[in-house]
């Protein structure tokens, strides 16, 4: 009976073939990426002019997007580290979901930090000319440290999990079960091996908590570390925190809904996931305006001539519906929604991960740009394109390419891996009817 | 009654259109002063200054065309250069070693200015006559300044008495007092000055060098006279950079020790983890192999 119950389990939750959905999601990200791509070796032939950055604005949607990509990485430390250590096991079902799109989202980080650079032979003087003393430097030293640390944490869970994938060879086809074997067959489920794995998960939950503070914190220092209107901030470290641990939780609901929606994961992304993830999300979207309230009353109270152009082009100017969008759409409407129990039921609380995502993305475009565009000094004799920023036909372009690029990661893996731990939900539901 | 109309509306297309043009052409008058300055007894210059009452006031005038002369005559022989006024209403002209001719003809000496005429002013003049002196500029055992003014008289050199000169350490484009006195005034017998310095402690070059400077500023007679002299009085300057030292702001491979001990400890430290954890998954391979 309980042999008959594992194979249902591992049947359900084995990858499957995209269906009609699933090619018409994946041909349109590869068009979009395709698309980007394009931009990008417009860029590459024609130099960074053809984007809309300038003397001033040189932090456009490229630097945005990649603060976006470091706060949605969080994720991973918070739903596989802080949940696991604190002997969280609901979370179980989406700790894969979760390092997944910490994986996609830091590798695309890195990426587009390349971009924005222009030439890309460029990151290579980085490691040449680049200077201790730097934020830049500990960013992309934290960035690959994260990186490793995510697959790692994405592997050694995996393992058990290839072992029965290895079982299905006629299934799997030629190549998959080439990559199994080659990223598994060791495995043979001794207890020495699960063991060793155990131990370094634990390890890996460890490291990766003070790893991913630092790398959103380390971001947040390129921008307090340098004397502007808007960034001059002791508070920005916790700031990003808190912001990334709410994108990234926003994040895992909308891959909730989706892959239990598109694999007919009901049984395994229950309602009382959205339920408990829900009230997450309401937790960190607090805290979240806590940190927002006190970033923009402190100044606001003082309206110091340099930070009062900055504040009243967020709140009355120019960034003032981008602002109130993203206030509302990242915080104050999910909070309204999430807070109720009805709210927390899956389709509801897929629309409040929407709009925690994209009110987050923008929050990101508010904080770099905006205070570029107010220097200490007055602009004089510029061109007029130099005193406003608009994103290119191409930014937008690679930006929307880069997003894509990061959703076809994930879409593929879980094409080709379980997105829910087989043999951890095997464990979890053992342990469940045992007690 | 007829006849009148027509005397007025005479009067009237006459007297008007003359008033206007009258009016229209009005300018203001110019005043050019002219300064004559020695500088180390070597070379000369002329300064003029074009100001002019614009509403009740003062104003100095730029871009306005002025022609030196040496002597009183306006001539082209007499003709030194010419030169326009900068934003400051001031022109300057050194007196070229062409003019030595008509320099060494007289004890005093005349200059004239003219500036042309321009939309807003008519031609004006300026003149000023002065003896030619000399300020001697020497130093004494013990730190003691003479300074001594001979103006030719009667094509003589003589010291001249009752002159205020100004003695100070060259600062910064000013003057610096070598003692509490500002201003000395020289003596009847050698027209000379002598000050005590009391400036020990003055930061001077690398080699302890400043410049002393006897000046005698606007003299009615003779007009501006500046002296240097470099004397190794000063403090040695010993020049100290913090550009190779090690703080949050140097270049690269110049960061702070507790910066690079702390950063390469922390990146050191998760790598070691990693890389842990790397030889456990050859563990994990290693009992799958047995």
């Amino acid at each position: 009976m309980e042999k008959l119950a594992e194979n249902k389990i591992i049947e359900e939750l084995l990858p499957q073939k995209f269906g009609k959905q699933g090619q018409i999601w994946v041909i349109s990200l590869l068009i979009v990426f395709a698309f980007g791509f394009y931009a990008y070796c417009r860029q590459l032939y024609y130099g960074l002019e053809v984007t809309a950055l300038r003397d001033y604005v040189s932090w456009g949607i490229y630097i945005s997007n990649f603060v976006f990509f470091v706060a949605i990485s969080l994720v991973g430390s918070l739903i596989t580290a802080v949940l696991r250590l604190t002997n969280v096991h609901w979370s179980t079902p989406l700790t894969r979901i979760a390092e997944i799109i910490a994986v996609s989202a830091i590798a695309f980080a890195g990426l587009i930090i390349i971009v924005d650079m222009g030439r890309p032979d460029r990151f290579y003087n980085l490691f040449t000319h680049g200077r201790l003393q730097s934020p830049i430097i500990w960013d992309v030293i934290v960035i690959t440290t994260y990186l490793f640390i995510s697959l790692l944490l994405l592997y050694f869970p995996l393992l058990p999990d290839l072992k029965i994938l290895i079982g299905f060879k006629e299934r799997n086809g030629k190549w998959l079960q080439k990559l199994y074997e080659f990223l598994g067959s060791f495995w043979k489920n001794k207890p020495a091996q699960f063991k060793i794995t155990e131990k370094a998960v634990n390890i890996l939950s460890i490291t990766i908590i003070p790893v991913a503070f630092a790398i959103h914190t380390v971001t947040s220092w390129l921008f307090a570390t340098t004397y502007r209107p808007g960034w001059d901030s002791t508070n920005f470290g916790a700031y990003f925190i808190s912001g990334a641990f709410l994108v990234g939780a926003g994040g895992v609901l909308i891959a909730m809904y989706i892959f239990r929606t598109h694999y007919n994961l009901e049984k395994y992304i229950t309602n009382e996931h959205f339920d408990k993830m829900g009230k997450v999300v309401v937790l960190l979207a607090l805290i979240y305006l806590y940190f927002n309230i006190n970033e923009f009353l402190v100044p606001a109270f003082k309206m110091k001539k340099s930070e009062e152009e900055h504040l009243m082009g967020l709140f009355t100017g120019e960034f003032s519906p981008i602002f109130w969008f993203a206030i509302s759409a990242s915080m104050l409407v999910p909070i309204l929604i999430l807070i109720f129990k009805n709210g927390r039921k899956p389709k509801w609380a897929f629309t409040a991960g929407i709009l925690v995502v994209v009110g987050s993305w923008f929050k990101r475009f508010l904080i770099v740009t905006p205070t570029l565009l107010h220097p200490f000094l007055p602009m004089h004799d510029v061109p007029k394109s130099y005193m406003h920023y608009f994103p290119t036909w191409e930014e937008w372009a690679i930006a929307g390419g880069s997003l894509a690029g990061a959703l076809l990661v994930i879409t593929f893996f879980a094409r080709i891996f379980p997105i829910i731990p087989i043999h951890e939900t095997i464990i979890e539901i053992d342990n469940h009817e045992k007690l | 009654m007829r006849n009148y109309k027509i005397v007025n509306l005479f009067l009237f297309f006459t007297i008007v259109p003359c008033l206007l043009m009258a009016q229209s052409v009005e300018k203001n008058s110019l005043s050019l002063n002219l300064k004559y300055y020695n500088d180390n007894n070597i070379t000369h210059h002329l300064l003029v200054q074009a100001k002019s009452k614009i509403n009740g006031k003062f104003q100095l005038i730029p871009n306005i065309p002025v022609t030196f002369y040496i002597n009183s005559d306006v001539t082209k022989e007499n003709l030194l250069g010419k030169g326009v006024t900068n934003e400051k209403g001031e022109a300057i002209l050194e007196i070229p070693p062409a003019a030595k001719d008509s320099w060494v003809k007289s004890t005093n000496q005349n200059f004239v200015v003219i500036s042309n005429t321009t939309k807003q002013f008519d031609e004006s003049r300026g003149d000023l006559a002065i003896t030619k002196a000399k300020l001697k500029l020497d130093t004494l055992e013990g730190k003691i300044i003479i300074a001594k003014l001979v103006a030719l008289v009667d094509d003589q050199w003589k010291p001249i008495a009752g002159v205020d000169v100004m003695v100070g350490i060259k600062r910064l484009g000013g003057l610096l007092n070598v003692n509490e006195t500002q201003s000395f005034t020289t003596d009847s017998t050698t027209g000379g000055i002598s000050a005590e310095f009391k400036r020990d402690s003055i930061p001077g070059d690398q080699k302890g060098n400043i410049v002393l400077v006897a000046t005698i500023v606007d003299n009615d007679i003779y007009g501006n006279l500046s002296t240097e002299m470099t004397v190794p009085w000063g403090k040695k300057m010993i020049y100290t950079t913090n550009f190779d030292h090690r703080s949050l702001f140097a270049r690269r491979g110049h960061s702070p020790i507790w910066l690079e001990l702390l950063a390469y400890t922390i990146v050191v430290a998760v790598w070691l983890v990693i890389i842990y954890l790397l030889i456990q998954i050859k563990n994990i391979k290693k009992l799958g192999v047995e």
